[in-house]
């Protein structure tokens, strides 16, 4: 494992990724350390002020502090992302574990339910179930995550059909292992790092459809601050308040850019053979 | 062939079942009854029409009845008129007893996204398929590193965001392109080509937006294609003979390495619709996307189940031409369906 990491953080592309989330994470973990403003204070005298020393990213049309705001909206991106793909890793481990180790009609059943989801186009499905609910980022992060498992249970099963008639996977059965044994202490372990690597590129991608759905007005509700909502009152001011469009926007490409680059960084790592993706 | 065919549509219908089982479920979502306004549901709706909606759902039956009555209209392709916009007819038009026709919504909505998504999928090849090959031809040397950095900013960047930015560029700035909408004031008076040239004007931004992401995805895509296949054996063999690298690659790896692509247009469609919901939205296109961002925003519920629905069909639709249009392209392939 330790070996692994330090492979891992050889590859310049992954360090480069690794370095750029850990950075967000640490500003948003001591964002009310760092922050200079309270986020939601409106302040009627500091309206639309542009970048100076006392507000690094100016202020919004209420006189909030940008950059405080940014900061507390670096929380919102992170746990969405990381929650929405915890839940989505979760569930398309389970099902894969399941369709790759029973087959037969288990795995039958499994794959037409994958089809059946591949086929909704997914932002409208997820705009639809948040139609029925109220907007909130607990009822985001998990429709994010029940409209994005089905990659992952392709994945583990994939990799449990091909682990299922290995030497060691036998052995251990012709000993008497149950089956709950095999998956969890042989099969399971050894199929994770393909889903290492797609739940990372995974967190990329529901960090933008965070920040879409908020910039729709269909995500995180005012005042709480997401990047995505920033853009959507910066939208207003666009003639005459720059600022107000391009920080949120850059820090959503940042943000999504490290993850990507971790997780081809991490699959050349794992995966040797395909190492192709060199910047 | 014919074979073939029909045992990929009778796969469809378990695929079809579970859509409709899907959607039918998330109305049932929604705390209360779908026509409660605790629902969250369009508050200017009147008591009668509320009344109607109950009688179109059967929402007093059992839950598999409402079901499988559901699932009879839909198969008539019947999905009732919205709530907020005076009635119309979702899906199709229909004529009343006078003789007047009402254009279905969907009827109105569908041609404009599947015409930008049309564009964006061939600017996307255009772009994509010479960036791909250009970019394995060159591996890690300038020009790949050049393109591999932009594909990577290219899935990094929020459409919308690059979306405000172009628009504000282009429109507000410098006066170049028209901000919104499919049509110019006066488009009426002007002739033909310039008809044509303000509505091309008027397209290009959002096709530019939503065929971003594609374009990223696609040209990594046929790079890494590409490599792959430049390194089987039968393209030494090629060489080998003495064939001129030109023929190699456009001939023999190009060839092979298009196969998969096939397959990836086709599994890229539910991603195109979806995106059209935000380029529609902010540039003000009255197409699917728009018209499911409107209806979500105002709870117009049949609208909402109409369009996902139809969006799913059109996916299923999408892929089994790809899966066919494979077959027809790939020999291999085409001797193994026959058998």
């Amino acid at each position: 494992m330790k070996q692994t990491m330090t492979k891992a953080l050889s590859n310049p592309l992954a360090l480069c990724g690794f370095l750029i989330i850990a950075t967000i994470l640490l500003l948003a973990l001591f964002a009310p350390l760092i922050a200079p403003y309270d986020p939601n204070a409106i302040n009627v005298k500091a309206i639309l002020l542009s970048p100076s020393s006392a507000h690094y990213m100016g202020t919004d049309g209420l006189g909030r502090d940008v950059w405080s705001r940014m900061l507390y909206g670096a929380r919102i991106s992170l746990l969405v992302g990381i929650v929405a793909v915890g839940i989505a890793t979760l569930i398309g481990v389970v099902l894969g574990a399941l369709a790759g180790f029973y087959r037969g009609w288990v795995d039958i059943f499994i794959m037409r339910m994958v089809d059946v989801m591949l086929s909704i186009p997914t932002f409208f499905l997820i705009l639809a179930v948040i139609a029925f609910l109220t907007p909130s980022i607990w009822n985001i992060m998990i429709v994010i995550g029940l409209t994005s498992w089905m990659g992952v249970t392709r994945l583990v099963r994939a990799e449990f059909l091909s682990l299922r008639n290995r030497e060691f996977v036998m052995a251990s059965q012709t000993l008497g292992a149950r089956d709950f044994r095999l998956i969890f202490t042989h099969l399971l372990p050894n199929s994770l790092t393909p889903v290492i690597v797609s739940s990372v590129l995974g967190v990329a991608s529901a960090v933008l459809v965070e920040s879409g759905l908020s910039f729709l007005g269909l995500g995180v509700q005012a005042p709480q601050a997401s990047w995505g909502n920033i853009l959507t009152d910066g939208k207003e001011y666009i003639q005459f308040a720059w600022w107000l469009s391009l920080f949120p926007g850059l820090a959503i490409l940042i943000t999504v850019l490290g993850y990507n680059l971790l997780g081809e960084g991490l699959r050349d790592v794992f995966d040797p053979r395909s190492s192709k993706t060199n910047l | 062939m014919s074979k073939y065919l029909l045992k990929r549509l009778f796969w469809m219908v378990p695929l079809l079942v579970g859509i409709s089982l899907i959607s039918f479920l998330i109305m049932h979502l929604a705390p209360g009854d779908i026509t409660t306004t605790e629902a969250g549901f369009n508050p200017k709706t009147s008591q009668e029409s509320r009344q109607k909606l109950r009688e179109m759902y059967n929402l007093d039956k059992p839950l598999l009845v409402q079901y499988g009555m559901w699932l009879k209209r839909m198969s008539t392709l019947d999905f009732g008129r919205s709530f907020a916009s005076h009635q119309r007819p979702v899906f199709w038009q229909v004529t009343d007893d006078k003789g007047n026709v009402t254009k279905g919504m969907i009827q109105e909505a569908l041609p404009i996204t599947l015409l930008i998504n049309i564009l964006s999928l061939s600017l996307i090849l255009v772009v994509a398929l010479p960036l791909g090959v250009v970019s394995a031809l060159t591996q890690n040397r300038l020009p790949d590193r050049t393109i591999t950095l932009f594909v990577f900013i290219g899935f990094a960047i929020p459409g919308f965001w690059l979306a405000l930015i172009l628009m504000y560029w282009t429109g507000v700035m410098h006066n170049w392109l028209p901000i919104s909408g499919m049509h110019s004031l006066g488009y009426e008076n002007l002739g033909t080509w310039g008809q044509f040239v303000d509505f091309m004007k008027h397209l290009l931004l959002p096709v530019l937006i939503s065929a971003l992401s594609g374009l990223a995805g696609i040209s990594l895509f046929v790079r890494n294609g590409m490599l792959d296949v430049l390194h089987q054996d039968f393209i030494t063999t090629a060489r080998a003979k003495g064939l001129p690298e030109s023929q190699v690659v456009f001939r023999h790896a190009l060839r092979n390495a298009l196969l998969p692509l096939i397959t990836i247009l086709g599994l890229a469609i539910p991603g195109l619709i979806g995106g059209s919901v935000i380029a529609e939205s902010i540039f003000a296109i009255p197409g699917m996307g728009k018209l499911f961002y409107d209806a979500v925003l105002m709870r117009d519920f049949p609208v909402i189940m109409g369009i996902l629905t139809i969006g799913s069909a059109l996916t299923l639709l999408g892929n089994l031409i790809a899966d066919l249009a494979y077959a027809w392209a790939d020999p291999r392939v085409r001797r193994g369906v026959m058998q």
